[in-house]
């Protein structure tokens, strides 16, 4: 049997685990953070303990050690509770993967074992004010100082900067390389020089932070430099074409909640003598929603599945991350629309949805990336 | 010191019953069950915070039930419990509680048990009998609705407690005791998930039901249900709520008096 759809015992008990603490630990302060803008450091301290921040590292660095597709099934689940705390569980994967994919045993051992033994928070600084998308421009400097290297420049969007104790940094050691001259520093917070912006206030995702990284002349150690120079670009690469998927994931989860309240509510409302679900115009839009749903659903399993057989995943993980992304927004405002006059009001849990979802088709490589991606891997079969 | 925790997998209570074609219990086809019976899980947790405060030696896990009961079994493994052991019985096995208590009874026999720890009753049937049975059946004394308990090794006794109404009593008794376990004070843990991945690997032992009967030799009771259902039914569906309606919240008010005295009759 080459194609099986069922979760094995194992899977189905992690992601019993996740609905449990996603249920019961996460969704009664969903409404509060979102609206107060608070970050649930109790939440993520709790989910830490468990095994849920750092669940990529290998377990014999102090991680969880999961496949991808366990940490998407988890990832769905945590999402389905709150999108801004699913993705600072996520960012922790995204800010240690450069150094699963590209640190030595050294780098490893030193770095991410005193990671994992207490609560810590990684972030990953890629982005820079003039550009996120287009890497190979970042302005960010490296310049070799005998041991060392002296890194200048800002990153911004960093997601969990403000709490983070340790950065991935890509920085450039010679501008006039572009991509191949990029290169990734492991960069802890309290190195002098480094400054990390306010907590910026946003529209969605509120649960989470979000902030700038501010380097002066930081001298990091050539002992933290990841890979060797000029390699940054393809260790961030890497690292995109490993967490585009649970990005995926992370949408699933925020339109199967808009979905399910959406659903609900269609069978306790009531419009000319009968529940608004019995009305085709609604059944029509909870038909194309499932739809949706299901097969966001199916593209992220897909994708993880490549990966952990190890195969080249690029188009199916941009795939999943960029349908994914696409169908949270229409599902949750879909789900709005069936809510009527209530999903707009702030009392009523859908309009957070729209709110969450919609970071979803920025971060992580914006859509329009995504479907340059897609287009190349697509053409190149034609080629 | 070792302890053995007997668990039974039971439907989630959020789950929508059907009933059998048998007419004397609910269709499992569709059931989601849940990882344990919420007291058996309470029951885990004092079982397992005794061993890491008192260093006791294994805790063991045993249950009764179809091939799934499995799942509730990995479930207590990833909670902490050193092993497992499933009495599995074939599809469409009729038990009762008393042939429960016998089967348990031949199964922990053969394993160390200082104590025998169950939940006071198991969400789906609620019947309860298990603790008592189970201490009838192993020649041991039984202790009921405790919520938490102290060994003391020296005196071979335990400390136990338990609340009634508007209090809390604490009594002692010897053990080995089987005891049967009212919800606690510590919510049962959180397996962590490195936790649920190791579980994979503890011992999880299936032993087939028939093997177990064979054993039963000259045991009171025997290899057959004491007790029989007769019916089973859902409890009947409620009937609607009336909205009452009105211009201003006087009128309402007056009609809720009224409909309160004349149709409901409780005023």
């Amino acid at each position: 049997m080459a194609i099986d759809f069922e979760l094995s015992p194992e899977q189905r008990e992690l992601q019993e685990m996740a609905r449990r603490f996603a249920k019961e630990e996460m969704a009664p302060k969903s409404a509060e953070c979102d609206k107060k803008h608070i970050w649930p450091e109790d939440i993520y301290r709790k989910g830490w303990e468990l095994g849920l921040l750092n669940m990529n590292i290998p377990a014999d660095y102090g991680g969880t050690g999961l496949g991808e597709l366990e940490q998407c099934i988890i990832i769905e689940e945590l999402a389905y509770a709150d999108g801004g705390m699913a993705i600072t569980f996520g960012v922790n994967c995204l800010a240690t993967q450069p150094i699963i994919i590209a640190g030595s045993p050294e780098q490893k051992e030193r770095i991410l074992k005193p990671f994992c033994s207490t609560f810590n928070i990684g972030a990953f600084g890629l982005t820079e004010p003039g550009g996120g998308s287009d890497v190979a421009a970042l302005k960010t400097t490296a310049r070799r100082d005998g041991d060392n290297y002296v890194l200048d420049g800002e990153k911004c969007f960093i997601t969990s900067a403000p709490h983070a104790s340790l950065f991935t940094i890509f920085a450039t050691v010679d501008k006039s390389k572009a991509h191949k001259g990029i290169t990734a520093f492991v960069v802890p917070r309290n190195t002098p020089g480094v400054t990390v912006g306010k907590d910026e206030d946003k529209m969605g995702q509120r649960a989470s932070s979000t902030g700038s990284i501010i380097l002066e002349g930081v001298k990091v150690p050539a002992a933290n430099r990841l890979g060797q120079e000029g390699e940054g670009f393809k260790i961030a690469m890497a690292t995109l074409d490993s967490t585009r998927t649970p990005v995926g994931a992370l949408a699933t989860g925020i339109a199967q909640a808009a979905l399910d309240h959406a659903a609900k509510y269609s069978l306790q409302r009531t419009s000319f003598g009968k529940p608004i679900g019995e009305h085709q115009a609604i059944a029509m839009k909870l038909a194309n929603m499932v739809q949706m749903v299901d097969a966001a659903r199916l593209l992220t399993y897909r994708a993880a599945w490549m990966r952990d057989q190890g195969k080249i995943s690029t188009l199916e993980s941009s795939i999943t991350k960029c349908f994914s992304s696409d169908i949270a927004m229409e599902v949750c405002n879909e789900a709005i629309q069936i809510f009527g006059g209530y999903g707009y009001m702030t009392e009523y849990p859908v309009e957070k949805l729209l709110r969450d979802a919609k970071l979803t088709q920025i971060y992580e490589g914006a859509n329009e990336i995504q479907r340059l991606v897609i287009a190349r891997e697509l053409l190149k079969r034609y080629a | 010191m070792d302890v053995v925790v007997c668990v039974k997998h039971v439907p989630d209570p959020e789950t929508k019953l059907k009933v059998a074609a048998s007419g004397k219990t609910y269709d499992p086809d569709g059931v989601k069950f849940t990882i344990a019976n919420t007291y058996d899980e309470a029951t885990v947790e004092e079982a397992l915070r005794m061993k890491e405060e008192f260093h006791f030696g294994a805790v063991r896990s045993v249950s009764v039930g179809p091939s799934r009961s499995e799942e509730g079994l990995r479930a207590t493994l990833a909670m902490g419990v050193d092993e497992a052991t499933l009495v599995e019985t074939p599809p469409g096995t009729v038990l009762d509680p008393m042939l429960v208590s016998r089967i348990l009874a031949v199964v922990i026999k053969d394993m160390p048990h200082d104590l025998v720890m169950v939940g006071k009753q198991a969400q789906d049937d609620e019947a309860g009998e298990v603790g008592s049975a189970l201490g009838e059946y192993l020649q041991l004394p039984s202790y009921s609705f405790v919520t938490g308990l102290t060994p003391d090794a020296a005196s071979h006794r335990l400390k136990m407690r338990r609340y009634l109404e508007g209090g809390e009593e604490v009594f002692s008794g010897p053990f080995p005791a089987v005891i049967s376990l009212q919800k606690g004070v510590k919510d049962p843990r959180t397996p962590t998930l490195p936790n649920i991945l190791k579980a994979r690997k503890k011992p999880l032992k299936k032993i087939p039901l028939q093997e177990v009967l064979s054993k039963m030799g000259n045991m009171a009771g025997g290899t057959t249900p004491t007790s029989d259902i007769a019916s089973f039914a859902l409890p009947p569906p409620r009937a609607g709520a009336k909205i009452i309606e009105g211009q201003t919240p006087d009128e309402i008010a007056e009609k809720l008096i009224k409909a309160l005295k004349e149709e409901a009759k409780v005023l």
